[in-house]
């Protein structure tokens, strides 16, 4: 294997004098890593949506005695979105125009509606044809929701005062007549001072039980309006940007572009700097021409790939995450690299055999990175055949291996079969390009 | 009947490039101590037959014999080398893979032999001259005893062109070989003891070069 020692030597002395080159195939991945976590971030972004108050809602309003700030509760429970206050013209424009994912109108008489606590009043959602439709949909649904619950709150806590005022007795008011209630307590009072006999003694029993019974009505009421309550957790895990899955994809994304680019365009060179000829004078053999190109992905993938670990771990351990970076696992870490620079150096160097020239086999290597690396982000739980025409290529089993060597409790099943798909792909891909690179001798 | 048996053969050699025909099958022996010139218009073969000897193709019908323990050395007309490497590195490198003993004192020898720049520009900027003058140190580092060179004093400067003839002369007298394509006439009388000529792929003459003065002009006309 001297000779292809030799090329590989040769390989990176040329990238290390190919500085520009270098920095571009390194930062072109990093960049379309970061483009994909910015659109992920966009996903999750607030959308834009109208405000129409037709009703001309004042500041605070009181419902079931409780006062509202109207502007105050609808931001706190429109965290999900951005209301935007628009006009009913303004408004069907900015959504025609699709400045607006949608529009929510307050009708006229809501207010009215509501404080009459009879029917229930009704918001108007105007949603617009965009692909997010589904989620703003969602969104103002929990809209809804979150508002209901603010009312349901206030409602319940007026039905209580009203119980409360049943139970203790005092002074109420209603319809804005005022009244006295002498309550349970009050009753049951006055019945100790009477004689004792059997029906006043039921009465007493009837007292003794209805005190019994309402104060048990605030568990009761709340427990009916929300029969399941979804607490959250608070959050101490990493956040998005620092997640496995995150270093996962960012790792073998900017590895596949590197390892197939190079692969691809390093072997098609050796033709392109006519010495394919020189060498295959029995200096160095065909096969140790490909496998000294799989090795220059590899080496690349690991120096590149461990660099970029080094990098996250660093800034985990700076931001303070729980659970930090696992060190220990890097060595993991690091055979998954080389295995995956080498089947990512393999499918490469197949292209370069059959492409040729190094700006075609440099072309095709980007054509067919993209899909792969899309195809890879396809969960195959949702489309299982882009899960098998995946498992042909090298970039989902390097996800998975990076995935699992980093973060799995238990990661060996998962690092055996995905070491061996990568090997079976390192095996395949190189036979290809064993037959490829006859080619760069025409 | 001469006393040893050639260097290198071509024995029923020819080569198919797809469907177009670069070389029909061709006889050549190449004898210690003699200097062949493969002439003919271009596209007539005679670099196919060239990279052929030297192992650089396969052929598509017929087979190269090279006695045993014959070393070739072989300078395409195209620049053969790493572009981006330096003339050192390029020399060294193919030093280490003709397991030279010590590539870098080959390289040292080969860039003062052939007055090549020791710096480290890369080759793809050195003159078209100093680039033919590495392919050709590049040639030698082997120390050849069949030497193939094809076009080799296109872009040489008469002094570089005459110590080139030097080394061959040095080689033939050596019970080496050269064997070298030229469209160059004073090449030709100036070193060659034999001529083939290649046309549209086929060998239509093998002889002296006076055998070649006296027949070139019924072969052309």
């Amino acid at each position: 294997m001297r000779p292809a020692a030799l090329i590989l030597r040769k390989d990176l002395a040329v990238l290390r004098r190919s500085p520009v080159l270098l920095a571009i195939l390194v930062a072109y991945p990093l960049m379309i890593a970061v483009l994909i976590g910015l659109m992920a971030t966009y996903a999750n972004a607030k959308p834009r949506v109208g405000f129409v108050d037709e009703d001309n809602l004042p500041d605070t309003i009181v419902v079931a005695g409780k006062t509202f700030h109207v502007d105050r509760t609808i931001r706190e429970v429109s965290h999900n979105v951005k209301l935007v206050d628009l006009s009913p013209n303004e408004a069907r424009r900015e959504l025609d125009a699709g400045r607006l994912v949608a529009v929510i109108t307050i009708p006229e008489g809501f207010l009215a509606t509501l404080q009459g606590l009879v029917q229930s009043p009704t918001l108007v959602l105007d949603t617009g044809q965009g692909g997010i439709t589904p989620r703003v949909r969602q969104q103002m649904q929990a809209l809804v929701y979150n508002l209901n619950l603010r009312l349901q709150r206030a409602f319940i806590k007026a039905d209580l005062e009203y119980v409360g005022l049943l139970l203790h007795g005092g002074r109420g008011k209603v319809l804005g007549h005022s009244f006295h209630v002498l309550g349970l307590d009050g009753t049951q009072r006055m019945l100790q001072g009477l004689p004792r006999g059997k029906r006043l003694d039921a009465i007493r029993d009837f007292v003794h039980d209805a005190r019994l019974a309402l104060a048990l009505t605030g568990t009761a009421i709340r427990a009916t309006a929300n029969p399941i309550k979804l607490e959250e957790a608070p959050q101490q895990g990493r956040t998005w940007v620092l997640s496995a899955q995150v270093q996962a994809y960012a790792l073998a994304l900017t590895i596949s572009f590197l390892a197939l680019l190079l692969s691809a365009g390093a072997l098609a060179a050796e033709r392109d700097e006519n010495v394919i000829g020189r060498l295959s004078r029995g200096l160095v053999g065909l096969g140790q021409l490909v496998w000294a190109k799989v090795a220059l992905a590899a080496a690349v993938a690991l120096g590149l790939g461990a660099s970029i670990a080094l990098i996250f771990g660093i800034a985990i351990q700076a931001a303070n995450v729980t659970g930090g970076e696992p060190w220990q696992r890097l060595p993991l870490l690091l055979v998954g690299l080389v295995l995956s620079g080498a089947g990512l150096g393999a499918m490469g160097a197949a292209i370069g055999g059959f492409a040729r020239e190094a700006r075609t086999a440099s072309l095709v290597a980007i054509l067919v990175v993209l899909p792969i690396v899309f195809l890879g982000l396809v969960p195959r739980e949702i489309v299982p055949p882009a899960g098998w025409i995946s498992d042909a290529f090298p970039f989902t089993h390097a996800v998975r291996f990076f995935n699992s060597s980093l973060y799995q409790s238990r990661p060996w099943g998962t690092l055996g079969r995905e070491a061996a798909w990568l090997a079976g792909i390192v095996a395949a891909y190189g036979a290809v390009a064993r037959v490829g690179v006859r080619r760069l001798l025409v | 009947m001469r006393p040893e048996p050639p260097i290198l053969s071509a024995r029923g050699v020819a080569r198919r490039f797809g469907q177009q025909i670069a070389l029909h099958p061709v006889d050549l022996d190449v004898w210690p101590g003699e200097v062949v010139a493969l002439v003919g218009p271009n596209g007539a073969g005679k670099s196919t037959l060239l990279a052929l000897l030297a192992g650089a193709l396969e052929p598509s019908e017929g087979r190269i014999e090279r006695r045993e323990g014959v070393r070739v050395g072989w300078m395409p007309q195209r620049p053969a080398h790493y572009g981006r490497l330096s003339a050192r590195q390029n020399l060294e490198l193919f030093a280490r893979l003709e397991r030279e003993a010590d590539p870098g004192l080959a390289a040292e020898q080969a860039l003062t032999g052939f007055e090549l720049p020791a710096d480290d520009r890369p080759a793809a900027a050195l003159s078209v001259g100093n680039r033919q003058r590495l392919d050709l140190a590049i040639a030698m580092l082997a120390r050849p005893t069949a030497l193939l060179l094809d076009e080799p004093t296109a872009a040489l400067d008469p002094r570089q062109r005459r110590r080139l003839w030097e080394a061959a002369a040095a080689l033939k007298g050596a019970a080496g070989a050269v064997v070298l394509v030229t469209q160059n006439v004073e090449d030709l009388e100036r070193v060659a003891d034999r001529v083939a000529l290649l046309l549209d792929g086929r060998m239509v003459f093998e002889g002296s070069v006076e055998e070649y003065r006296a027949s070139a002009a019924a072969v052309f006309a």
